[in-house]
């Protein structure tokens, strides 16, 4: 081929977020073309839905092909893309019918709640069927072709890339009005008869060609920059413009004029004159099945997750890592970015159990390493004692908690292979020690800061281990699932399924799972926060929202992410280091303190305490302080989230491919003990990491004030009183989120790589 | 039953994110040796910041399209300071066009060398740019903050909604 040809043709411009959108949108459509091909066979056709995807196809192929690419330079391809959004896309999309597809291809909750009481809002009705009425929708497609293509507007477009966007939207969406009427989309009342859409398409295509006729007649060119475009193979810009005008007039009225002949054909048959019929009406509507989504009845992940061996391979795999990692931390070269232990656990662990958390759920203490040599060590002495009922809450986990996060600024422990290494090793003697003289999972349940961090955060995670069907344990009399049984274990963190709301304290080990006899719990697919707003008791928890220790938890954790988070961040590197010289310390171990004592304990505690005191005097509720202010201290897990994703995803991003020369250093060191040159890994830093980074920041934000706004109509009667309760969690709430936009935007410390952002 | 036409807000919001721009603004135009140049660049307006600097070649006759060259540059900031680049067309979008991203740190006037190697001979042009001041980055974000307000509003909206619908 050509070379230059070929270099045409690959010109494709595929922009992830657009093929995202087509994606997402073919895959709805297909999902709801899946369920009415049973119930409606005549009406939704294979034919449908490759029309459907045939105007998918032709809204890539105008945006992301070498016709978008060429628009700036030839007239002529710009005119082919805005044909192609005009009089191709539109009518091929509607073709497919795809308004009972999209619908029913959404999530039912989405469908139902979300959408619901918006699609039957009446002005909204209204305003609906008069943007599609014909006599709109002509003039809407008619001004926007003349208006756009005024040689002022269509150089905004050429210059500025946010009117080029809004002048392709303004097209697209004026010709799905316009085709609207012709194509009749059920469910839709035409307005006017059949026949009437041939007058209105020939109308159409008059203004279509009295503008192409102004283009190919013209003696002069219009658009000034194709006039200081290069010229591409010796083409004029006279000569493109008039191509351009001959584009536009020719396949344009094809388009316009074809519909109107096959109308006029139907018109004159006996019996067609209507030809929008409505939809015959579904005789057994396939009911979607009321079982959530359960990822252990999945085709692939389904049998693995279910293998009684599962969890005891990943965790020896973990161990294995984890032995590497210590070894390294011991022995290796004591710089962190070269080093197992400066890298894996600070960059990668911490991030993708972060992203474990947003997609699934509580998959490091299923894979937790920590508790398989406790386990071994159980066959051969089984602990005696129960854990002391004095202490059978969370405030040691709090405290240990508080002085992990103040540890790890106050001795960079992320610059330090060796404390990384004693941390880890420690971790095994502590849960070896624990459980050893314990029953149950003492260690885990009482005294794990890890473990805290994840069974709180585990309360917006999407999947929850969960019983399947509460009529099959109604019957149950063996309670396998908490007593366990000759072959497997019950549950040792006492959480009984039947009574266990959310996945707060559960690990996620699915011993319940291979213990129950009936086969009844699963992973299933909850809401994620739906456990924030409970009050209800779950069992081996009691309320959350009135549990003292719980709040204590989730305001170090929520705070912690913000002070974490900005202990990198240069304006406060920069405010500590002058603080540092202007005092005369040796060391910044006094200032870390000071400042994580004000940022996890006291200014947490003075704000929460002023809020729920706020929210008592201004609502005069009877309510007791303490029940309000656990309960809202809870729904301000989802934006304390927010910022830990945001944070932990910004170092896994970047120094994902750090992993790689680390341990080609560690095989090369252990296996014939060389030392290999030092390459410090780059860190790679794209540039949808801040948008990233904001939609977590946005979603957590709205999830909280979400939860809040639901948990405020417990100690409210009414809409007014509710606000009035949740305003000052709320405005706390925003506080958090405008402190995690702030820090998004600071130059940052990029641990682990020896670089700054 | 849902109504097609409330597939209105839906429809807005997707739109924000259909429609996309094509190449950046003509800085250059040069006849050089067998050559002629010309330099885009993206964004339009230019600001300092990371921008795509991308430069067709065409033969002087026929202005057909040179695909073979190698072609290097070199941008200098008003204090003096000088960024290397070398323009490819694995680079480029436009398979036509070399192309580099390129951080401009600075705004003000950049001068422009462009070095052309074609079958040993060496061509060169000369140009400026001006480049304006780097946009406020949380401006250029501006939808992740309007995100949440718009997001209860729509909410509020809807909790209305439903008290109606119980009142009805």
């Amino acid at each position: 081929m050509d070379p230059v040809a070929e270099a045409v043709l690959a010109s494709w411009t595929l922009d992830l977020k657009l093929v995202c959108l087509l994606l997402a949108v073919a895959a709805l459509y297909l999902r709801g073309w899946l369920c009415l091909r049973i119930e409606l066979p005549r009406t939704y056709t294979t034919g449908k839905l490759i029309v459907f995807a045939g105007g998918l196809f032709t809204v890539l192929v105008a945006l992301a092909s070498p016709v978008d690419v060429f628009g700036g330079l030839l007239l002529e391809a710009h005119m082919i893309q805005h044909l192609l959004l005009i009089m191709l896309a539109p009518p091929l999309l509607l073709l497919g019918q795809p308004v009972l597809p999209l619908f029913r291809g959404l999530p039912r909750w989405v469908f139902k709640d979300a959408l619901g009481p918006f699609l039957g809002w009446r002005e909204l009705k209204q305003i609906g069927r008069a943007m599609v009425h014909p006599v709109v929708s002509w003039f809407a497609l008619a001004a926007a072709i003349i208006v756009w293509h005024l040689p002022r507007l269509y150089e905004l477009g050429l210059h500025s890339q946010a009117w080029h966007r809004a002048e392709h939207a303004c097209f697209f969406w004026a010709a799905v009005a316009f085709w609207w009427p012709v194509i009749g989309v059920w469910p839709s009342h035409p307005a006017w008869p059949r026949w009437a859409m041939i007058p209105y398409l020939v109308a159409a295509d008059l203004v279509n060609t009295g503008l192409s006729a102004v283009l190919c007649f013209s003696d002069h060119v219009i658009y000034s920059s194709y006039q200081l475009a290069p010229r591409l193979w010796g083409i004029s810009a006279l000569d493109d413009q008039s191509a351009a005008g001959a584009i536009m007039w020719v396949p344009g009225s094809i388009v316009f004029l074809v519909p109107a002949v096959i109308l006029g054909m139907r018109a004159l048959e006996p019996g067609r004159a209507s030809i929008i019929r409505p939809l015959p009406r579904v005789k057994n509507p396939r009911v979607l099945p009321k079982v959530p989504w359960d990822l252990l009845r999945t085709p692939i992940l389904g049998p693995i997750f279910r293998y009684r061996y599962f969890r005891r391979c990943v965790q020896a795999a973990m161990l294995l890592l984890a032995a590497a990692i210590v070894f390294d931390g011991f022995f290796g070269p004591q710089v962190a970015p070269m080093n197992l232990a400066g890298v894996l656990p600070w960059t990668h662990w911490r991030g993708l159990a972060v992203i474990a958390l947003l997609m699934a759920g509580n998959l490091f203490c299923m894979a937790c390493p920590f508790t398989l040599p406790r386990d071994l060590a159980r066959k051969f002495a089984p602990p005696r004692y129960r854990w002391p009922r004095q202490l059978r809450s969370k405030w040691i986990a709090a405290g240990l908690l508080a002085a992990y996060l103040w540890a790890y600024e106050a001795f960079s422990l992320w610059d330090s292979p060796r404390s990384t290494a004693w941390i880890i090793l420690g971790y095994f003697i502590a849960a070896l020690a624990v459980d050893s003289v314990f029953k149950g999972a003492s260690f885990c349940k009482y005294v794990c800061p890890i473990g805290q961090f994840h069974f709180v955060h585990a309360l917006v995670s999407p999947l929850q281990v969960k019983v399947r069907e509460p009529a099959v344990c109604g019957s149950c009399r063996t309670h396998d699932c908490i007593r366990g049984n000759h072959r497997q274990r019950g549950c040792e963190l006492n959480l009984f399924q039947p009574k266990k709301l959310g996945n707060f304290d559960c690990t996620f080990c699915l011993d319940c799972v291979q213990a129950c006899p009936q086969q009844n719990v699963g992973i299933l697919r909850v809401l994620p926060g739906a456990s924030l707003r409970e009050d209800r008791p779950s069992s081996g928890i009691g309320r959350l929202n009135r549990r003292p220790d719980v709040a204590a938890i989730v305001l170090i954790l929520v705070f912690g992410a913000f002070v974490n988070a900005a202990g990198m961040t240069e304006p406060v590197m920069l405010w500590m280091h002058q603080w540092h010289s202007r005092l005369g310390l040796s060391s910044m171990v006094p200032l870390v303190t000071a400042l994580y004592a004000a940022g996890l304990l006291i200014v947490p505690t003075m704000l929460v305490a002023a809020c729920g005191w706020f929210s008592l005097r201004w609502s005069q509720t009877n309510s007791a302080w303490k029940e309000l202010t656990c309960s809202f201290a809870l729904t301000l897990v989802p934006v304390g989230f927010a910022m830990w994703l945001a944070h932990f995803s910004n170092h896994l991003v970047a120094g994902w491919s750090t992993a790689i020369p680390v341990f080609e250093r560690f095989f090369s060191q252990v296996s014939s003990g060389t030392f290999p040159q030092a390459s410090f890994p780059q860190a790679w830093m794209p540039s949808w990491l801040p948008s990233l980074e904001l939609i977590f920041l946005d979603l957590g934000l709205l999830l909280t004030l979400y939860a809040a706004w639901r948990v405020a109509h417990r100690f409210a009667d009414g809409e007014r009183m509710a606000l009035t309760v949740v305003s000052p969690w709320a405005a706390l709430a925003c506080a958090l989120f405008a402190a995690g936009f702030w820090i998004v935007f600071q130059p940052m410390q990029m641990r682990g790589m020896m670089m700054m952002h | 039953m849902p109504k097609p036409k409330l597939l209105w807000p839906v429809a807005i919001i997707l739109a924000q994110t259909l429609a996309w721009a094509d190449g950046g603004a003509v800085q250059l135009r040069e006849e050089a040796g067998p050559f002629v140049i010309t330099v885009f660049t993206a964004p339009a307006p230019l600001s300092a910041g990371p921008v795509d600097i991308s430069l067709l070649l065409q033969n002087r006759n026929g202005l057909e399209p040179v695909l073979d060259a190698s072609v290097s540059l070199i941008l200098r900031d008003p204090s003096g300071a000088e960024i290397p680049a070398r323009l490819t067309r694995e680079q480029a979008q436009n398979k036509l066009l070399y192309a580099a991203p390129v951080t401009l740190a600075k705004s003000g006037k950049w001068q422009l060398d462009i070095t052309i190697l074609k079958n040993g001979e060496r061509t060169s042009a000369k140009g400026t740019i001006d480049v304006a001041p780097a946009p406020e980055m949380t401006a250029s974000y501006w939808s992740y903050i309007a995100f949440p307000p718009f997001t209860i509003m729509a909410f509020v909206v809807r909790e209305r909604l439903i008290r109606r619908r119980k009142k009805g």
